[in-house]
C-alpha cells in the first residue's frame, strides 16, 4: 500500500492512497503541536503531525516543568497571567495524570523589592490567580531548605508538569479521532504553487526514506525552528530564539515550587520534578536554536542566585544542566534594543501568524510563543483560524473532556509508582531503576504500547535513568529488556538498538554533566567512566563515527 | 596513643599493595580508608596497560612510559617484579591470577557485549583469555531473574565481528536462560547474594547439575561458556573447580556492573595477605587531621562512626585515589584539591579539562590531573622539590597517567605501591613506634 525509497536520489513517491490523504500536516512534535494534532481531530480534520526526533525533545522536553499559576506574569503581563491560571484550571481537569500538585510558594527575600511585593497579592487578584498569604513559620515548617530570612510568602496554585505524557496522552486522543503522528520524520521541503502549499517532503531520519504528501493546509508548531519552516516556501518568521539554562539537583529540597516574588530573572525558581528538583532559569540571546553551549559561568550564576531561594544549594549535588530554546517571536516593526538584550521585556503570550494575509500563501500557519502551561489554548487559537479557512464550523472541545488514559482528579506524587505497585499486590517485581521505582512489568507495558521506542524514548517515557544515579545502571538494564524482547521478537537490530541505548546515554549524561564537572558529581561520571569504559569495554561498541552526532556542541537534554 | 611506623591511607590496590610490601620488612602498618576503593567496581583483573596500541602488557608499559609525565617513565620497570611479588599472595587468599607482562592483549567478552583489552586475569576469567579455534563456540549463560546480566543482548552484540576488535572470535554465540534453585521468582538478587549462595555446597551442587542439564540441550558440543561473575566469594575456588568439572563447557566469568564479585575477592586475598605479614586495615575512617613537623608528617586522625581514632606515624602512604576515588576533589571554581595533606595538584586549566565528546580518543586531559612526585614517590612543589620527606604517594592519585582510559591503572598500583614501600622501610630507624603498639 505504501511505497517508499530507500535513498534519496531516486525519484519520490507519493503517498497518495485513502490511508494517507490528510487535510493538514502538522509541523512539529512538541506540546504545542501535539495540542494542535488534537484539536484538528477533535473537529474532524484529519491531520498527521510530523516531529524530526522524538516528542518534546526541542523546547518542551528542556524546561523547568512548571504548571504556572501566573503569578510569574501578573505585574507586567496580566493577559498572560490570566491565560495561565484559565489553563491551569482546564490542565488539571483534563490532563491529572501528567500533573503534581506540589502547590507555589512566591516568597520575598531580603533581596526582594518591597514595592513589588506590595502589590503583588492584589496584581494576582486583579488577574483571576489565587493567592493567600501565610505566615513565613507555616511556610519554613513546610520547606524547611527555604532561606529563614524570607519576609513575607504567598501560596498560589502551580504545579510540575510531566510534558511527555502530556503530549502521548494529546496524541493518543488524536488517534482516536482518526489521525496520527510520525516520529523521526524530519519535513525537509515544501512546494509551493503560487498562493498555496501543494506538498511536503518528509525524509525518514532512522531509515532515509523519503515520503511526499499533499495536505490540504499546513499549520507549523516548530517554535523556535520556525523561521526554519517558513523559509521553505519563501516566508520570513523572525524568531528570536532564547536560551533557558536550567540545573538539576539529585534531590527534592523541596516539595512545593519556589518562586522568588520580585521582578522575573535568572535563577529564581525551584521545581520539584519527581525525584529530583529543577533551578531555572536563564535568559540569553542566540542565533542557532541547534547550536548553544551552556558555560560553566553560566552554572555559577545561577547558583549564586538559586543561594537566596536556598542558602545550602552549593552544598547540594548537581544532577546535569541543560537548556532549552524559548519559541519567542519578534514581529519586525516592534523590535528594539532593549528587548533584543533582554528576551524577557517579549510577551510569553502567543500569536497565529496567518501567512495567507501576511505573505500571501493562504494555507499556512505559524504559531508562535507561547508556554507549556497555555498550550492547549494556543492550540485553539490556532485551529480556530484553521477551520474558519477551511470552511469548517465544529467548535473546540479540548477543554471539555479528560485525556485517555487519564482518571479525574487522580494528579500524579513522588510516591505514586509505589503505590500503584503495592496496589497491584505488590509482590518481587524486578525493579530495573532504583531511583524511579521503575518495575520490569511497567517497561514491558510502556514497551508493549510503543513497540518501536529507542531507548530514549523509554526514557523519557518511564523515567528510567532520570533520577539521582542518570541511569548509570538502569541504562544497561534497560537495553537487556529491550534486547531480550527484541530477540524473542526475532529482530534483527538488537545489537545496534543497545548501542545506540548505552552510547548514547553515556554521551548524553556526559554533556549534562561537562558544564557542571564539579565536585561529587565529577567523582560520581569518573566511577561511570571506569565501570563502562575500563571494565565493560563499551568503547569497542563504538562504530562509524558521525562527527556531527559526537562534536555537537549543545547542550544535553533534561 | 596508639602509633604506626606506616599508616597507608587508602584500601585499594595500591595501598594494600604499600601496606603487604611494608608489613613484610617488618614495619608496624595500618591502613586507613574510608570505604571500600575501585576493586569493588573494577573486573577484577590486573589491568597494566590495556591500550589498543599494544600488544602485550610489557608493549603497553614501554609505549605509556614513552609519554612526557606517564608515571611508567619512571615505574615501568617494577611492574613485573611487582606482579611476581604479589602472585604467591593472591594465591594464598584464593584466587589465582593466570598471565603476565608477554601474554598477548585479548579482546576479552564484557557483560554489555563489548570486549576489553586484558592479558592478567584471575583464574574464573582465565577461559576468556585464549584465541578462539576456528569453530568453536560460546554460549552466554544467564540466570533467570537476574538483573544485571542480559544474555540475548549480549549473544547479539558478541555476534557481530567488529566488537572483536580485529582478534579471533567464537563461530557462533547463543544465549541461554537458566532458572536456579529458589531464585527463578527473586528478580532483585545483587551477584554478591547470587555468589554467597554459590559458596553453600548443597545449593551449588543442584545449581551446577541445571546448568549442566541447560547446556546439554544447547545444540553443539564444547567450546566456552560465559556466566555472571557470580561463582562464589569465600569458596570461589572450589566453586569453580565444580563448574569445570560439570559444565560440558569451559567457563569463565563475565565482571558486571558494581558490586563486583572478583574485585571483592582480589580484596579479600589483598587484606589477607596484608593481615598475615602483621599489619591491620580500618574501613569507615574519614581522616580529619594531619599532624605534622616541618616536613615530616607525625600523627593522623580518623573520625569512625563514634569516635576520633589518633594514630602516632613514622611515615605516611597517600594512597586515596584520583577523582574517581576521592583522594582529588575538583572544586566549582577550577581548583583541584588533594584531600588530606592539600598537596600541590597538577592539572590543566578549567576550561581545558573535558573534551566535547565523551569518547575522544585522546581523552579528557583532566584524567592525568595528579600529585607529580619524585622517583621515590615524594611529592613534590611546583620546583621539583619533595614537600614532604616521610610522606609517599601510590596509585591513581600520580599524575600523568590515565588510569582509566589507558587501563593502566592496576600496574601503576602495585609498582608505586611497592616503591613507595620499599623506600619508606629502607628509612633508617628513629621514627618508628614502638613494636608491638596496639590501639587502646
Amino acid at each position: 500500500m505504501i511505497t517508499q525509497d530507500t535513498t534519496e536520489d531516486q525519484s519520490e513517491v507519493s503517498r497518495m492512497g485513502e490511508a494517507h490523504a490528510y487535510d493538514v500536516l502538522v509541523v512539529g512534535g512538541g506540546a504545542t503541536g501535539a495540542g494542535v494534532l488534537r484539536d484538528l481531530a477533535r473537529r474532524g480534520l484529519r491531520t498527521l503531525l510530523v516531529e524530526r526526533g522524538d516528542y518534546g525533545t526541542g523546547t518542551t522536553g528542556r524546561y523547568h516543568g512548571l504548571l504556572h499559576s501566573g503569578g510569574r506574569y501578573v505585574a507586567k503581563d496580566a493577559l498572560a497571567a490570566r491565560e495561565c491560571i484559565s489553563e491551569n484550571r482546564i490542565l488539571r481537569r483534563i490532563a491529572p495524570a501528567s500533573i503534581e500538585d506540589t502547590g507555589g510558594f512566591f516568597v520575598a527575600t531580603p533581596n526582594d523589592p518591597d514595592d513589588y511585593v506590595a502589590g503583588f497579592q492584589a496584581a494576582c487578584i486583579a488577574a483571576d490567580v489565587d493567592c493567600e498569604e501565610i505566615p513565613v513559620a507555616e511556610a519554613l515548617r513546610r520547606e524547611p531548605a527555604l532561606n529563614p530570612r524570607i519576609r513575607r510568602v504567598f501560596k498560589l496554585p502551580d504545579g510540575s508538569v510531566e510534558p511527555w505524557q502530556l503530549i502521548e496522552s494529546n496524541i493518543a486522543d488524536a488517534r482516536v479521532h482518526g489521525s496520527d503522528a510520525w516520529s523521526y520524520q524530519r519535513l525537509v521541503g515544501m512546494e509551493r504553487d503560487g498562493s498555496r502549499i501543494v506538498a511536503a517532503t518528509l525524509r525518514d531520519e532512522r531509515s532515509g526514506s523519503v515520503t511526499r504528501i499533499t495536505p490540504r493546509f499546513v499549520v507549523s508548531c516548530a517554535g523556535a525552528w520556525s523561521g526554519q519552516i517558513a523559509a521553505m516556501v519563501n516566508v520570513t518568521v523572525t524568531m528570536h530564539p532564547g536560551k533557558g539554562t536550567m540545573l538539576i539537583f539529585n534531590q527534592r529540597m523541596t516539595d512545593t515550587v519556589i518562586n522568588r516574588c520580585h521582578k522575573s530573572s535568572d535563577g529564581d525558581i525551584m521545581v520539584p520534578v519527581h525525584t529530583v528538583a529543577i533551578l531555572g532559569t536563564t535568559e540569553q540571546r542566540v542565533e542557532d536554536p541547534d547550536r548553544y553551549e551552556i558555560t560553566r559561568e553560566e552554572v555559577a550564576a545561577l547558583i549564586a542566585q538559586g543561594e537566596v531561594l536556598f542558602p545550602d544549594l552549593a552544598k547540594m549535588r548537581l544532577l546535569r544542566a541543560y537548556a532549552g530554546v524559548r519559541p519567542l517571536y519578534q514581529p519586525p516593526a516592534e523590535v528594539t534594543a532593549a528587548a533584543l538584550k533582554d528576551g524577557r521585556q517579549i510577551s510569553r503570550a502567543h500569536t497565529v501568524l496567518d501567512h495567507g494575509a501576511m505573505d500571501g500563501v493562504e494555507n499556512f500557519v505559524t504559531i508562535v510563543g507561547g508556554k507549556l502551561t497555555t498550550f492547549r489554548r494556543m492550540a485553539e487559537d490556532t485551529v480556530d483560524m484553521v477551520c474558519g479557512k477551511l470552511g469548517v464550523t465544529e467548535p473546540c472541545t479540548t477543554a471539555d473532556e479528560i485525556l485517555p488514559g487519564q482518571v479525574p482528579g487522580k494528579t500524579y506524587w513522588l510516591g505514586h509508582r509505589l503505590a500503584d505497585h503495592e496496589a497491584e499486590g505488590g509482590g518481587d517485581a524486578a525493579l530495573l531503576c532504583e531511583c524511579e521505582f521503575v518495575t520490569r512489568p511497567q517497561l514491558d507495558a510502556f514497551l508493549d504500547r510503543h513497540p518501536d521506542a529507542s531507548l530514549d524514548d523509554v526514557r523519557r517515557g518511564t523515567r528510567v535513568g532520570m533520577g539521582p544515579c542518570q541511569g548509570g545502571f538502569c541504562t544497561f538494564r534497560a537495553a537487556g529488556v529491550v534486547g531480550e524482547r527484541a530477540g524473542h521478537a526475532g529482530a534483527t537490530d538488537v545489537a545496534e538498538q543497545a548501542d545506540r541505548a548505552i552510547l548514547g546515554f553515556l554521551r548524553e549524561r556526559f554533556k549534562g554533566t561537562r558544564p557542571i564537572a564539579a565536585g561529587r558529581q565529577l567523582q560520581e561520571q569518573w566511577m561511570i567512566s571506569g565501570v563502562y569504559e575500563g571494565g565493560l569495554g563499551v568503547e569497542s561498541l563504538i562504530e562509524h563515527e558521525t562527527p556531527e552526532a559526537s562534536r555537537e556542541v549543545v547542550g544535553a537534554q533534561r | 596513643m596508639p602509633s604506626a611506623d606506616v599508616v597507608v591511607i587508602g584500601a585499594g590496590l595500591a595501598g594494600l599493595t604499600a601496606a603487604i610490601a611494608a608489613a613484610e620488612s617488618g614495619a608496624h602498618v595500618v591502613v586507613l580508608a574510608k570505604g571500600h576503593a575501585a576493586t569493588h567496581w573494577g573486573p577484577g583483573g590486573i589491568d597494566v596497560a590495556g591500550i589498543p596500541a599494544a600488544s602485550t602488557p610489557r608493549d603497553g608499559i614501554r609505549l605509556l612510559a614513552g609519554q612526557p609525565g606517564h608515571p611508567y617513565g619512571f615505574l615501568g620497570d617494577d611492574v613485573a617484579a611487582a606482579l611476581d611479588w604479589l602472585r604467591p599472595h593472591l594465591a594464598d587468599g584464593g584466587v589465582d591470577y593466570v598471565g603476565d607482562l608477554d601474554t598477548p592483549l585479548q579482546a576479552v567478552p564484557t557483560s554489555i557485549g563489548g570486549t576489553r583489552r586484558a592479558a592478567i586475569l584471575p583464574a574464573g576469567q582465565a577461559a576468556a583469555l585464549s584465541p578462539w579455534s576456528p569453530g568453536e563456540r560460546l554460549v552466554v549463560c544467564g540466570i533467570a531473574g537476574f538483573k544485571d546480566f542480559w544474555p540475548e543482548a549480549i549473544a547479539a552484540s558478541l555476534s557481530r565481528e567488529r566488537i572483536w576488535q580485529g582478534g579471533s572470535r567464537p563461530a557462533s554465540v547463543t544465549p541461554i536462560s537458566v532458572a536456579l534453585p529458589g531464585l527463578a521468582a527473586r528478580h532483585n538478587l545483587n551477584a554478591l547474594e547470587i555468589a554467597r549462595r554459590f559458596d553453600d555446597p548443597a545449593w551449588r551442587a543442584t545449581a551446577i547439575a541445571a546448568l549442566a542439564r541447560a547446556l546439554a540441550a544447547v545444540p553443539g558440543s564444547g567450546g566456552r561458556v560465559a556466566l555472571p561473575a557470580v561463582l562464589g566469594i569465600r569458596d570461589h575456588a572450589a566453586v569453580l573447580a565444580a563448574v569445570q568439572e560439570h559444565l560440558p563447557a569451559a567457563p569463565f566469568e563475565m565482571p558486571l556492573v558494581p558490586p563486583s564479585v572478583p574485585g571483592m575477592r582480589l580484596y579479600a586475598a589483598l587484606r589477607a595477605a596484608l593481615i598475615r605479614a602483621g599489619g591491620r586495615v580500618q574501613i569507615g575512617e574519614m581522616i580529619e587531621r594531619v599532624e605534622r613537623d616541618g616536613r615530616r608528617v607525625t600523627a593522623v586522625t580518623a573520625a569512625a562512626a563514634a569516635r576520633m581514632y589518633t594514630v602516632r606515624t613514622g611515615a605516611l602512604v597517600l594512597a586515596t585515589g584520583g577523582i574517581a576515588g576521592g583522594g582529588l576533589v575538583a572544586e566549582r571554581d577550577g581548583r583541584l584539591m588533594e584531600v588530606v595533606l592539600g598537596l600541590p595538584v597538577e592539572a590543566p586549566p578549567v576550561n581545558e579539562w573535558l573534551a566535547l565528546d565523551a569518547f575522544d580518543p585522546a581523552g579528557h586531559p583532566l584524567e592525568k590531573a595528579g600529585i607529580r612526585t619524585d622517583t621515590e614517590l615524594r611529592p613534590v612543589g611546583a620546583d621539583g622539590v619533595p614537600v614532604f620527606d616521610n610522606v609517599r604517594v601510590a596509585g591513581s592519585l600520580l599524575a600523568g597517567q590515565r588510569y582509566i582510559g589507558e587501563r593502566c591503572g592496576d600496574g601503576v598500583a602495585l609498582s608505586s605501591g611497592r616503591r613507595a614501600a620499599r623506600s619508606l622501610t629502607a628509612v633508617p630507624a628513629g621514627h618508628a613506634a614502638k613494636p608491638g603498639s596496639k590501639r587502646p
